[in-house]
């Protein structure tokens, strides 16, 4: 307990110098990207890692949260804070929608069922137009603090509180019965496990999340499309997470940090970086599945052997 | 011809010829499924690989530099896309689900590794060609063909018979050689078929190329008629995994009939709904298949194995 | 005083009667064996019993609680355990994770509790031991995976014991024990069944079942065949035949 509070200390410290290491305000803006991406991680990892639930749809609930609490700024004049409460209480409805179907549906079934989850919402985005402005997106949408750096500041903090309330969870007895249900839902069951209640219970709990990181996207990119929650965007909080370690809880974490920074260290390189995005993924499973956390380990292993 | 039977014909030939180009689509990862139980995510991205090929061939290799007519261009192109798409199969097999196989890995594991092929490609190929949306004419699509008063172009003409070619050639391949028994030997079961002598591991790339140059020719011959991008076959993805869950994993008769009753429904839809809530019909359709029949509609009830 | 009771239980798998009419009530603090050839039906009726199937038509008690239509994570809180024929452990998990998991529903921490103070420690005694009394304990730590097959079906037990049953059924824990194994799981099952605990055991071994049941069951293709104690039940003539003779050669 005295360590992980003192490791958290680090990490704030870090978290609060940074932004005086990295001055351009170009690399300021990749660091409340960053953020974003690491609470991203975080709540993909929280369905996929710890309840093992294939879930190949997160950017949906990613839209709904930057969707939700635009349209509840712009449209109705609501303040940020209570609008981005909403949206990821909206994503987290969702999330739960979603859940539905991993009740019935396992594997193969709930991965696709997951990809048609999320092109159905893109779909209802793009063509709702009358409230979403579909294509045509919306603009000047604002941030909720007036720079880059408190933007970062405010992403990031948040991101550590989410770090530290999820990891409590990972370690009580909740975090045992969703490692059961990712294991073998079968004897899960035959040890009293609701598995439909608890799958709703991390969809709509990572679904929020993902909610909460959207609500602060619109205003750091300035305006909004549907086209920024493809597909490709689901596959890509994918790989963060399954490149820094699935089923750990800093495994995410180091994903996001090495696939956001990456590709822009890789700029000079003209769009071929982006592979990076499949290379990474594909290597990792290949033949280093437990990513960059199981790298670590046999490194230590191996160096005290 | 009335107006009304001259409208529904009209519209049941279009939806037969889009649902043959997603047959095509479906077939492949029917294939791969029924005999590896794995899909493989980067299927819709061959098809993009084999149209972007088709479309290089036809334009530029087979017009400029060797002089040929526009339409034995684009005949040519086709061939060009189904090679591509087989080194593409016989790379994935080879790299991603062999060794996987080899290691005895669960089901969950070669699904990521494909989504990471699908990322690659889709990347590579938007770094190759840059995200504006190529336009690629097909001589074929120009040409109109009548019968009464029904219109249809030539390129839906060929989709259909290229497509019926390629699916009876793929049953008389199932049924009639060697090799195709074998593959369904290993699709039903692997081990049994090991033990008989089969090579399992021959017969499962064979069935990846195969499915895998499906794709490829699939790409070419819908690169006329959709916005082609590296992001074409992901557009199409969703809707390949619609046909095969509501036809059966594995079921190759099922796959055909979903694939034309998606084409058709499209064809009918698509002037009051507009292609946007097309899609949004069919995923639902899929969604609503999962939760009441996840087998599909043909495939039979299993008892789960505790 | 039958603990558990069911009349006429029917289940069928598209044109397979895998269960037909059967009748069954299993003693309180009784060893109960369910035995029958390959196909007779009896892991059905198992997962009929556990929840993971419900019946066709039939009736089904436990404690004086009705059954029927009750979910198998459900029939857990009332005092029903159970293992399964292929082991289905948390292979990635350790030992001791194995088990605390199956103190899942006695776990009362409340929900945002879960978020703030983290770690769970109350049942950790209990859990080691549950490993102890299976032999495990010094392997606490260790991958469940990585574990021979003879100790992963006693984990697999232990961590079904977490859930402190008053039935506790097992279907085919004898499968693949070399004759040390069975031993030590007899002695397992009789200790378990003196703690109070009504045992079921689904078994094709017949040593387990003569030396250590009070009461047989037997079953053929779905139906029941005969009910009576060990004795009786290798002296009846129709059970001979439907083993073919193979099982019961002394």
């Amino acid at each position: 307990m005295k360590s992980r509070f003192a490791l958290f200390l680090i990490v704030i410290a870090i978290i609060a110098g940074l932004p005086w290491l990295i001055t351009t305000p170009y690399w300021r803006g990749i660091l409340v990207l960053c953020a974003m991406n690491v609470l991203l991680a975080m709540s993909l990892n929280l369905v996929l890692g710890y309840t093992g639930q294939l879930n190949l749809g997160q950017s949906a609930f990613f839209a709904i949260g930057a969707y939700v609490s635009t349209i509840l700024i712009k449209t109705y004049g609501w303040n940020f804070w209570v609008a981005a409460l909403a949206a990821v209480i909206a994503a987290g409805f969702l999330g739960l929608a979603l859940a539905a179907f991993a009740a019935r549906l396992r594997g193969h079934y709930l991965a696709i069922a997951s990809l048609g989850f999320a092109v159905i919402t893109y779909q209802v985005l793009l063509n709702w137009e009358d409230v979403t402005e579909g294509v045509r997106g919306i603009y000047g949408i604002l941030p909720p603090v007036p720079n880059t750096v408190a933007l970062f500041y405010l992403v990031a903090g948040i991101a550590a509180a989410v770090y530290l309330l999820l990891d409590n969870l990972v370690r009580s007895p909740i975090g045992d019965t969703l490692r059961a249900i990712r294991e073998d839902e079968v004897s899960a069951a035959s040890l009293g496990v609701n598995a439909a209640i608890w799958k709703a219970f991390a969809f709509g709990l990572g679904a929020g999340i993902a909610g909460l990181a959207g609500a602060f996207y619109p205003g750091f990119v300035g305006t909004l499309v549907p086209d920024a929650f493809g597909i490709i965007e689901s596959f890509t909080m994918m790989a963060m997470v399954i490149v820094g370690g699935m089923g750990t809880m800093i495994g995410p974490v180091i994903g996001a940090v090495v696939l956001t920074f990456l590709p822009e260290l890789l700029r000079g390189f003209g769009e071929l970086r982006l592979m990076i995005y499949g290379l990474a993924l594909t290597l990792v499973v290949l033949f280093m599945p437990g990513g960059m956390v199981q790298a670590w380990v046999s490194l230590k292993n191996r160096l005290r052997a | 011809m009335s107006d009304l039977l001259a409208l529904l014909t009209q519209q049941t030939i279009n939806g037969v010829y889009l649902g043959c180009l997603y047959v095509m689509v479906a077939l492949g990862l029917t294939l791969i499924y029924g005999v590896l139980n794995q899909i493989n995510f980067a299927h819709a991205d061959f098809v993009t690989v084999g149209a972007f090929t088709a479309f290089f061939t036809a334009t530029r290799l087979a017009t400029r530099v060797l002089g040929m007519p526009d339409t034995a261009a684009y005949l040519l192109s086709l061939f060009f896309a189904l090679g591509a798409g087989a080194l593409l199969g016989w790379l994935v097999s080879a790299a991603v689900f062999a060794p996987l196989r080899r290691r005895g890995s669960d089901e969950l594991r070669p699904l990521i590794a494909t989504i990471g092929v699908s990322v690659l490609l889709e990347n590579g190929q938007l770094w190759l060609f840059g995200p504006v949306p190529y336009q690629f004419d097909s001589p074929l699509a120009r040409e109109t063909i009548r019968v009464g008063r029904i219109f249809f172009s030539a390129q839906s003409a060929l989709v259909v018979a290229v497509s019926l070619a390629a699916i009876a050639a793929l049953y008389a391949f199932m049924r009639f050689t060697f090799i195709g028994k074998a593959l369904r030997a290993v699709a039903q079961d692997r081990e049994t078929a090991g033990l008989m002598g089969i090579n399992e591991n021959l017969v499962i790339a064979l069935t990846i190329v195969i499915a895998s140059a499906l794709a490829g020719m699939a790409g070419a011959l819908l690169g006329p008629v959709v916005v082609l991008t590296p992001f074409t076959g992901a557009s199409l993805i969703v809707k390949a995994f619609a046909i095969v869950i509501i036809g059966g994993f594995g079921n190759m008769e099922g796959t055909i009939i979903a694939g034309l009753l998606v084409g058709i429904i499209e064809a009918f839809t698509v002037q009051y709904l507009g292609s946007g809530i097309i899609d949004l019909v069919v995923f639902a359709m899929l969604l609503a298949m999962l939760v009441i029949r996840p087998t599909g509609l043909i495939a039979e009830r299993k008892e789960e194995n505790v | 005083m039958s603990l558990l009771g069911a009349e006429k239980l029917n289940k069928r798998f598209g044109g397979v009667r895998a269960v037909q009419d059967v009748s069954i009530a299993v003693p309180q603090g009784a060893i109960f064996a369910l035995i029958g050839p390959n196909g007779a039906g009896k892991s059905t009726l198992l997962n009929l019993l556990s929840g993971i199937y419900q019946p066709d038509s039939g009736s089904l008690s436990f404690d004086e609680v009705n059954l029927i239509g009750l979910r198998a994570h459900q029939r857990v809180r009332l005092g029903i355990a159970r293992t399964f024929q292929k082991i289905r452990l948390f292979k990635q998990l350790s030992l001791l994770e194995n088990v605390l998991a199956g103190f899942h529903i006695h776990q009362d921490v409340p929900l945002w509790q879960c978020f703030l103070s983290g770690a769970s420690g109350r049942f950790r005694a209990e859990a080691l031991e549950l490993l102890a009394f299976v032999g495990l304990a010094d392997r606490a730590n260790d991958r469940a995976g990585a574990l021979p097959y003879g100790q992963q079906r006693m984990l697999e037990i232990a961590r079904a014991l977490a859930t402190r049953p008053k039935l506790f059924m097992l279907d085919e824990p004898a499968a693949g024990l070399n004759a040390a194994e069975m031993e030590f799981l007899l002695k397992r099952l009789e200790n378990i069944n003196k703690r109070n605990v009504t045992v079921v055991v689904v078994e094709h071994n017949m040593d387990l079942v003569m030396n250590v049941a009070q009461r047989v069951f037997v079953m053929d293709h779905g139906v029941p065949l005969f009910e009576g104690t060990p004795r009786e039940v290798q002296a009846n003539p129709q059970v001979i035949e439907a083993y073919l003779g193979g099982e019961f050669a002394a």
